[in-house]
Parts: structure tokens; sequence; C-alpha cells
């Protein structure tokens, strides 16, 4: 399991992504140069050929986007768009640590 | 100058003695006649127990004396610069020990670093037959039986797999795979039923012939619930971030290698005299060895670099690994070709010149840029890491300023390294790369004082053009993660060669002060060694960036100096058994 993700301070947040699955079937498309819609956000993404360690490349994504740290191996504990979707939301809504 | 970490290759030299003499156990006689007959180095192999390498195989915290890397990584080339072979056979405990090291309990970890410790070789099981690199397509399973695990299946091409008294065998966890459906399984076979498994045969080789080429075969073999190292899904990623640390300690194999084929090329050159000439009296001559050594130090200064970074920049081992494993053995390869060529026929025969040893160093370091992560296989990892790499350099992200002047500052002694820090990704970045805008500042700020550092600043300016060219280059591809093109492993192998340059820097810069003086200064004064490195680096990325023909002579100089008096080929001052003990 991935360690708990640290949100950074509130102020320097770009706007967060409302539909967070949306957001990451179009940087899962862009990897694999299809469109969001394409993507079935309920399949493995090894599904589609991407490569598993091509696959950490989205931690990167995620920490420019959402200020989010979140470990390499998230894409690999949490295979599907809407699985990671929803770990990165409780992520983003957990209180921050003082 | 003199580096520390050579302290024990120096020792084990001392113990091992002339490999000239053929009296001597571990004599380059000795190694031709057991390469004749595809012999195991067994006896060799005990020699080096008692000198106790193998706890340079196991870290200081699991109860072994493995505190620094380069320690390990210099000792290891000492075996190599004898007989690659024999560095393979013995060295292979401690790639089969680093799933342990990096993944496993305390309590496990201990347990295997005593075995180690105790000279039990231990082997690494993880490819198969029908999938070679692709250890994703793994069949071996493992399956939950009576609070422990069945192991099925077959792994070939396993190096010790018969030899071995112990094994980590990567195996499937969960039927669907995906990487986390694998384990890593610390099997000892003793505790084994004998009809659990067998053995598959040696496979006769073209290189590294005495070495155990062969393969394990399980059915229904059970393991206790202890000797699953990390959870049941860990195995891809310590497996991964094992490879991180012997893709980086394999440059000794290519190292020893390349000082054994420098060795006896530079003596044939100036021994050989054909109608009263020597062959190195021709410059055409003399720039071949020259060439063949400015490409040495250049690895032996990535190997050296990547090496400290274990300890200092360890999250970013999996970019400083993959390049360090393509470019040292792929590099060495060629340089040995070329030296094929001047030392010619005698290169092929058995008997004329030190035991036909040309012929058989240049077959066994083959193995080196096939195994434990081919060169595709780097060059792949590299462009899985391109847009991460792109990504931190548009930011402008700061490099760790601290991590590169540690790596690259040989007299500062390191604290052992965190396990728990190796990443498969870097996060932020290369910091060789990230910092190399500065590190060329300061060789700028250097030579607008000294004239003679000149050439080495416009190489250096040419280097920083040629990555953000590559950047540029790099950012207009596509991202094709899934068939990958042929011009993104060209472009892999570019960066690689960049990452090594920046590398070159670096350890120049941070050590120029203290080898201004000593036997190879010479090396080191007026920027020669890197001047000439940057030559060889930038002409593999395509670009020209000539040093002076005089630096090529200097160079050529100390080769001949360090070869006649039986030193190592270094960039560092270190006494080999030949120079008398």
């Amino acid at each position: 399991m991935p360690t708990p993700g640290t949100s950074t301070d509130a102020a320097t947040i770009a706007p967060i992504p409302a539909d967070l699955a949306e957001w990451l079937a179009g940087r899962v498309a862009a990897y694999l140069d299809t469109t969001a819609d394409a993507i079935d956000r309920d399949l493995p993404l090894a599904e589609y050929g991407l490569d598993s360690v091509y696959a950490l490349s989205l931690c990167g994504d995620i920490e420019d986007t959402l200020t989010l740290v979140v470990e390499p191996t998230l894409a690999w504990d949490y295979p599907t768009v809407n699985a990671m979707a929803a770990y990165l939301r409780a992520e983003i809504e957990r209180p921050a640590a003082t | 100058m003199r580096y520390s970490a050579f302290a024990d290759a120096e020792r084990l030299e001392r113990a091992l003695g002339d490999p000239g003499d053929p009296a001597a156990v571990f004599s380059y006689a000795r190694c031709a006649d057991l390469d004749d007959a595809d012999e195991f180095p067994a006896e060799i192999c005990r020699a080096l127990d008692e000198f106790g390498l193998a706890r340079h195989y196991v870290p200081v915290e699991f109860g072994g004396g493995l505190a620094d890397y380069q320690d390990c990584l210099q000792t290891m080339r000492m075996v190599a610069r004898r007989d690659v072979t024999v560095a393979v056979a013995h060295g292979k405990t401690y790639l089969g020990a680093v799933s342990v090291w990096v993944g496993g309990t305390r309590a496990q970890a201990e347990r295997v670093g005593a075995l180690v410790g105790a000279g039990v070789p231990v082997s690494w099981a993880l490819t198969e037959r029908a999938h070679g690199s692709d250890l994703l397509a793994g069949e071996v399973t493992a399956t939950p039986e009576a609070g422990g695990y069945l192991l099925d299946g077959e792994k070939w091409l396993i190096n010790n797999a018969t030899r071995g008294a112990a094994l980590c065998v990567l195996a499937r966890t969960s039927a669907g795979g995906g990487p986390r459906g694998f384990g890593v399984f610390f099997v000892e076979k003793s505790a084994l039923a004998t009809e659990s498994y067998r053995h598959l045969p040696k496979q006769r080789t073209h290189g590294i012939r005495g070495a155990d080429i062969s393969g394990v075969a399980f059915d229904g073999a059970l393991l206790g619930p202890g000797d699953l190292i990390g959870g049941p899904g860990a195995g891809l990623e310590s497996v991964l971030k094992g490879l991180q640390l012997t893709r980086t300690l394999c440059c000794a194999l290519s190292l020893g290698a390349s000082d054994h084929a420098l060795g006896v090329a530079t003596r044939f050159a100036l021994g050989r005299e054909l109608y009263g000439r020597g062959l190195a009296d021709l410059p055409a001559a003399r720039r071949v060895l020259a060439t063949a050594f400015a490409d040495h130090l250049l690895a032996e200064a990535v190997s050296v670099v990547s090496a400290r970074s274990v300890q200092t920049l360890t999250g970013e081992m999996s970019v400083l690994a993959a390049a360090a494993k393509y470019l040292v053995p792929t590099r060495t390869e060629a340089m040995i070709a070329r030296l094929r060529r001047l030392v010619g026929a005698r290169s092929l025969l058995r008997d004329a010149h030190e035991h036909g040893a040309f012929g058989k160093v240049e077959r066994d370091h083959r193995i080196v840029s096939l195994f434990d992560g081919n060169t595709l296989v780097n060059l792949n990892s590299l462009v899985n890491l391109f847009p991460i790499l792109v990504r931190t350099a548009d930011k402008g992200v700061e490099p760790d300023a601290e991590g590169v002047r540690a790596a690259a500052t040989v007299s500062l002694p390191l604290a052992p390294a965190r396990h728990e820090r190796l990443s498969l990704l870097p996060r932020r970045g290369s910091s060789f790369l990230l910092g190399l805008p500065a590190a060329v500042a300061e060789i700028e700020a250097l030579a607008a004082h000294d004239d003679r550092l000149a050439p080495l600043a416009a190489s250096a300016r040419t280097l920083l053009s040629t990555l953000d060219d590559l950047y540029a280059v790099i950012r207009a591809q596509p991202s094709v993660p899934v068939a990958v093109p042929t011009s993104s492993f060209v472009l892999a192998g570019k960066l690689a060669a960049c990452l090594g340059a920046a590398e070159v820097v670096q350890l120049w810069l941070r050590n120029r002060d203290a080898a201004a003086s000593g036997p190879n200064a010479a090396l080191w004064r007026n920027g020669v060694w890197p001047t000439l490195a940057l030559d060889r680096l930038l002409a593999a990325v395509g670009v020209s960036a000539p040093a002076p023909d005089s630096m090529y002579e200097t160079a050529f100089a100390v080769l001949r100096e360090q070869v006649g008096a039986g030193l190592l080929p270094s960039l560092f001052d270190v006494r080999l058994a030949e120079a008398g003990l």
C-alpha cells in the first residue's frame, strides 16, 4: 500500500480537477496517444499494454497537478483509473497533517 | 591520487600474488586451463572465501562488511581483472542476496547475512526459458499451502542455479500476475524435500565457460511462511530496486576486463618490433591505445561516481544505474574490439601471448552487456524516465547539490546506504543533469584564469548545448510507452552519454586539487582526462569535441608508465600484485 500522501500549503494549490477520473483518463490517454473516452476506467492500465514502469510516470503528473506526493507505485496498487481516482480523492479530502 | 576505497582491493592483490606467476592459485595460466576444460574455478573461489570476499556482499547493518559500495566494486574489479569468469561465479552471491537487503525484514536479512558470510553461494532465479527479460510473464508459481507456499515451475539460464545452496526466486503469487502479482522467495535447498526440485544441465558457453550457467525446476517445493521476502506482491519492486544496485556493481566486471585487455594490448605494443621499429613507436598505434585508455578512464569515472551515488543520491539510482549499465559494458566491448585489431593475430592464438588472455577476456566480457538487464532493457528503463527527466529539467528543479558533491568527492567518507531510500523513479529528476549548467559555469570560471583549461571549457559548453538539444528532441517525441520506437532507444543512449559526461565533469571538479600532485597528476592537470572523456562521449552522441592531440599523447605516456610499473590503469594510484609487494 502506498504511504499516505501529504498535501502542501493550500495557498499554492492549483485548481484541482473536479472530476479526477476524467483528468486521470486524460493523462493515461496522452501517454497512450489516444483520447480520454477511449479509456475504460475500470480496466487495469496494463491491459492497454502500458509498461509497468512507464505507468509510474503518472506520479509526476499527480504531483504537478494535485500537489500531492504519492508513491511511484500508486498505479500498481490502484491499477485502474477509477481506483486511482478514488484513492486520490480520499487523499485530497483528508485533513492536512499538522 | 590515492583513494581509500582501493584499500581492500590492494589487500586482495597482496593475498593473491602475481597473476603472471603460474604457481599462484589465481593465475592467468590456471584460468586459461580451466577455461579450456569448461571447469568451474572452485579452488580459486575457495581462496576468495578465505580472503573473506563475501563479507563485501553483506551490508554492515546485517552483520557483514559492506559499508561502502565502492569498496565492493573495486575489490570485485580486482577479481575480474584476473578472470571475469571467477568474478561472475563468486560475485553472483551478492545478486542472489540483494532482494533480501532491499525488501526483507531485519530477521530475514540477518539470516541470509549469516549464510553469505559463512561462504554459502546464493543464486538469483529471475528468468525463464520462454520469457527472457520479460519478468512479468514468468510462469513459476508460489501457491499458499499450510501456512507456507508451494513452489512450482522452471527457472532457466541462472548463474549458479546448481552450485548455489540457496536462491532468491521470483514467483507468481497471484494468477493474474501484474506488477503486484509476484513475490520473491528465499529458498534453501537443504530445507526442501529432495524430490521437489531438480537441477537443469549446465549450458556450455562461448565465454565464461567455467561458470555454472544452468537452471532449476521446482515441483511442489514446500516453503515456510518466513521464506517470502516482503509482501506477496512486493517481488517486482524489490527486484527492480535490487537491480539498481547490481547494475551499478556490474561495472566492476567491465572495468576488470578493461584493465586486463588494456594491459595485454599495451604490453604487446611495447614489446612488438617489426623491421627494427616498435609498434608503440607508430603514432597510429599509440592513438589506438590512448583512445582505449580514455574510454577506460571515463568508464572508471562513471563507475566510481555511480557507486558512490548509491549512498548519496540513493533515490536517483533508477536513472544512474541504467545509464551506467548501458554505458560501461557497451563501451568496454567496443574498446576491446578496437584493441583486438591492434593485437592482431595474437588475439586469436591460445598460447602465443599471455596464455591467450586477450581472446578470452573478450569472450568472457560479452556476457556483461547481456545479463542483469541487457543493453536494451537498460535503454528502455531510461525511455521510461524521459517524462520525469524532461519535466524536472523544464521546471528547473533544484538538484541535490550536496548529494552530487558527496558522490563526486572521493576523499569524503560516506555513511552506509539506506536501502529504504531506493526508489523506482528519480522523483526530483537527475541531479547530475540538473546540476550541469552550474558545473559548466564553474569550469568556465576556472578557464578564464587558465588558458590551459580552454579545451575542457569548450567541450563542457558543447556538452551543455548537446543536452539542451537532446531535451528538445525528446520533448518533441510522442510518448509511446507501448511499442517503443528505435529512435527512442537511440535518444536514451545519447542521454546516458550526457549523464556520464556530467559525472565526469563533477569527478574532475571535486578532486582536481587533491590530484594535482602524485603519479597520475598528468591526467588531472589541465583537465586532460575529462577533456578526453568528453571527446569520446560526445562522439557517441554524434557531436564533435576533439581533444588536442597532445592530451592523447599525455594519456599514452601515463598508460605506458602504469602498465610498465605494475600499477592499475586508473585515474587513481593503485598497486597491483605485479608491482611487487
